[in-house]
């Protein structure tokens, strides 16, 4: 079975954030980079449907700077068995659309049984390029998986769904996943497989060869939302207090409607 | 390469160019990982139930320290040819230094992999190896070292345990009561020091099970709670002698050797609790509100962050600059030769004085760093729900043991004077020459086109003056030198902080380049904060030095002396400072990792 799996590397998400001179996007000066969340469990379902097939091959693919090979390393040493780097250094200005469209001209002639990738990205948080890659591929896709199996070229995956719902789906493969959290536990890269790692395949190409789409979006201005008002302290005695806390409770919100 | 050809105790006489160094900013992707992989498992499995270690669940730290065998961390320095890594020295430092927040799981990793599993990877036989290396590198046995006796701890060749060889040879018999054993509740193995007939002192690796073992209780401590620590007791305990470990009366290069790099990666260790401590200062400094304002926002307060941010990037740019001087080292050693681990400790031997360095001023920043802490949480401090409280006392212990701080600190100028004497160092000839520059006016100019010119003519003088207070101390005492420990004390302060400040300097002129704007803003602050409290430490103990060993012209001229090759233009430290305090607590965390 061939697999592919996409990530991207964002910031650490504890990171203190500003926005960059030209006001469209974060100052990414001075940040510590990591693995988006959603494509580590991507990464670890791979890894897990390989090993429960017994046989297959994985391959991790990101697009951005030379800095991205860092994150596309840990993926390697997670168990994927190659990457393929789409070298752009402007990746961050792309919109969705066009980042589907460099993953599905890889992906075209490769034959990829299952394709993998978070169902968004901290940073952007779009949350399209899966589903855009799948439409353009001719694909299925689904969306927000918290379970996975697989028989016989059939998966059977659970979904989250809004309000706590979930919804089960099976699809043939060839189809595209995205991932949520409570797929899986990622595993931590063993120093072993870090160092085994080293010798996988990782080729960069230029996302010129690539890119297929254009602009079509433009990010105009980018800002912190405004600081709300400050809370209300309520003072006196407590029965008063109680029967005001509860006018307020009912006025403004809706947690003491039926 | 690094300064490889840099001897031990050679930094005093010389000076080093910055491409030299290895420093943090040059890890590999493969060492980040390293790091992120550690970091990962200790805050995913190991922090959440620190106070379930605390509480000597032990189970929970054996079962750590298989997560910890299956994810490769027991098998960093292990040879290849039995299943271990064999990664170079600044890889382990990294991984000790991010299990270090994990406080008593720490002490059970670091005498593990340390104490514990070195004394067999260096000295074990082929057949010793394959018989217990793969256990302590997959964590399926822990191990433990037991050295020390309730009547021998810093004077460790005093021990009284006793081996004798059986009537019919097979077995040493051992006797003797072993006292402060890091480990000892849970470990399989106990590599056991005792004299052969009471007088040739000799390694033993002794297993759990063996006749005559007997693991005394845990021992009620002040800090790292959730460590073990017992006595174990021999009672005609029956070794076989195939476990005897390396040679007959040379247990006193297993014990010491192992000690080097001990103190070396304790010196890492204590760095990452160091950080961390400060971390959980910071956040509350700005949740922290009095008189209507942070925390944050108090000078009083921010001179601490600050100080506490230049002291730490001081440890770290020591520790990795020391796993580069011995990564270098190390890597000149062919692999394939016969005699490669009597090389390798050779190697290690050589950083002796660093290492001691390493032990004693990274703790003592450790020791600083949750003084301070607990200070800025204030009454919260010393209450046991916060984590300022497990800081403070789980530092304690670092100045005491691998050595007492007072130990190492004999060591470094002990050590030092014994290469001038065995002719391995020139510092005669170069002693001369300092007291040529102290009786000749300097009216030298700073070159500011020079990176860090003020801080690098401040290291020259220091060396300078740290030759010449060496010197009177020789010239005066001689060969007794070493049994004036006031003055070795002080001369031990000044070795130590001229290697801090030096490796600060380099790490920082190194870094600068790749750094935006604001981060060189802030290595240049953390320089400069740094080199007026090292210029200020050697000031104090020159002068006391001085006072010590001389008196009337001759203490004059030496004190005039102080005043010159001390002298450091510190302008804009306030504004440095808060610079640092102000970048810190917006980023809420330790500014250089």
């Amino acid at each position: 079975m061939k697999i592919l799996v996409c990530i991207k590397q964002v910031p650490d998400m504890e990171s203190k954030f500003k926005v960059d001179a030209a006001g469209t996007w974060y100052d990414t000066s001075d940040l510590a980079w990591r693995m988006n969340e959603y494509d580590e469990y991507a990464v670890e379902q791979a890894v897990r449907l390989k090993e429960q097939l017994g046989q297959g091959d994985i391959t991790v693919l990101s697009i951005g700077s030379d800095k991205v090979k860092e994150t596309m390393k840990k993926a390697l040493a997670m168990g994927c068995d190659r990457g393929l780097h789409v070298s752009d250094d402007q990746a961050a200005g792309k919109e969705p659309l066009q980042i589907a469209s460099v993953i599905a001209a890889f992906a075209q002639d490769k034959g990829f049984d299952v394709i993998f990738t978070g169902m968004q990205s901290q940073d952007r948080g779009s949350g399209q390029v899966g589903v855009l890659t799948a439409e353009i591929l001719g694909m299925p896709s689904v969306t927000t998986i918290v379970d996975f199996s697989c028989d016989g070229g059939v998966v059977s995956a659970k979904r989250e769904l809004e309000g706590g719902v979930k919804a089960r789906v099976k699809v043939n493969t060839p189809a595209l996943f995205t991932c949520q959290l409570g797929l899986n536990k990622p595993r931590y890269p063993t120093l072993p497989n870090i160092m085994k790692a080293k010798k996988k395949e990782l080729l960069s190409v230029p996302v010129a060869e690539l890119l297929r789409a254009d602009a079509r979006q433009q990010t105009t201005k980018l800002y912190f939302p405004e600081k709300k008002g400050g809370g209300i302290v309520l003072e006196g005695d407590v029965g008063e207090l109680a029967d005001r806390l509860v006018q307020i409770l009912q006025e403004k919100t809706t947690v003491l409607s039926r | 390469m690094a300064e490889a050809l840099l001897k031990g105790g050679e930094y005093l006489i010389t000076e080093t160019k910055c491409e030299d160094v290895f420093t943090p900013e040059d890890f590999s992707d493969e060492q980040r990982q390293f790091g992120e992989t550690t970091q990962q498992f200790i805050a995913g499995e190991i922090l959440p139930r620190v106070e379930e270690i605390d509480a000597q669940n032990f189970d929970i730290v054996v079962d750590g320290m298989r997560q910890c065998g299956e994810l490769g961390l027991l098998m960093m320095d292990a040879p290849e040819e039995y299943g271990g890594l064999d990664l170079d020295k600044a890889s382990s430092m990294l991984v000790a230094e991010r299990i270090a927040v994990s406080g008593s799981f720490s002490v059970a990793y670091a005498a593990h992999t340390g104490i514990g599993t070195l004394p067999l990877i260096y000295y074990g036989t082929h057949e010793q190896k394959e018989k217990y290396l793969e256990k302590l590198i997959t964590g399926e046995w822990c191990a433990a070292y037991c050295l020390t006796e309730p009547g021998a701890g810093s004077d460790a060749l005093g021990g009284q345990a006793s081996a004798v060889l059986s009537e019919d040879g097979s077995h040493y018999i051992l006797n003797g009561t072993k006292q402060f054993i890091t480990n000892g509740g849970f470990a399989r193995l106990f590599t056991v020091f005792a004299k052969i007939d009471k007088v040739h002192f000799t390694a033993f690796l002794v297993e759990r099970d063996f006749e005559g073992l007997t693991i005394g209780p845990e021992e009620k401590k002040l800090g790292i709670k959730g460590s073990s620590t017992t006595p174990v007791a021999l009672e005609n305990c029956k070794v076989p002698v195939d476990n005897l470990l390396g040679e007959i009366g040379k247990g006193h290069k297993i014990a010491f050797n192992v000690l080097n790099v001990g103190r070396f990666k304790l010196g890492a260790a204590v760095t990452g609790a160091a950080k961390a401590a400060l971390e959980t200062g910071i956040k509350y400094a700005n949740e922290r509100t009095q008189f209507k304002r942070k925390l944050s926002s108090f000078g009083a307060i921010q001179e601490k962050i600050a100080d506490l941010n230049a002291d730490i990037f001081a440890s770290e740019s020591l520790v990795y600059r020391l796993a580069g001087l011995l990564d270098d080292k190390l890597a000149t050693i062919d692999k394939g030769v016969e005699d490669y681990y009597v090389q390798y400790q050779k190697g290690i031997e050589e950083y002796a004085p660093e290492c001691a360095i390493s032990k004693v001023f990274c703790s003592e920043v450790l020791a600083r760093t949750v003084d301070e802490v607990v200070q800025i949480y204030g009454g919260y401090g010393y209450v046991s729900e916060y984590p300022a409280e497990r800081f403070y006392r789980d530092e304690r212990i670092n100045r005491i043991f691998e050595g007492t701080n007072e130990i190492n600190r004999l060591l470094i100028p002990g050590m030092i004077l014994r290469k001038a004497m065995k002719g391995e160092l020139p510092l005669q000839a170069e002693a001369m020459k300092a007291f040529e520059a102290l009786m000749t006016p300097s009216f030298d100019d700073l070159d500011e086109s020079v990176v860090f010119a003020a801080e690098k003519a401040l290291l020259a003088n220091l060396k300078t003056l740290f030759l010449i207070l060496a010197g009177t101390g020789v010239q005066k005492f001689m060969d007794k030198i070493a049994d004036e420990q006031e003055i070795m004390m002080a001369a031990a302060d000044i070795a130590i902080q001229i290697f801090a400040l030096e490796s600060t300097v380099l790490r920082a002129e190194k870094a600068l380049t790749g750094f935006n704007e604001r981060k060189q803003a802030l290595v240049r602050a953390a320089v400069k904060v740094f080199a007026f409290s090292a210029s200020e430490i050697i000031a104090t103990a020159a002068r006391k030095g001085a006072f010590y060993v001389e008196e009337g012209d001759t203490l004059t001229m030496i004190l005039s002396g102080v005043r010159r090759f001390t002298k450091y233009d510190a302008s804009g430290l306030l504004a440095a400072k808060k610079l640092l305090a102000e970048a810190a607590c917006e980023d809420e965390k330790y500014l250089f990792s």
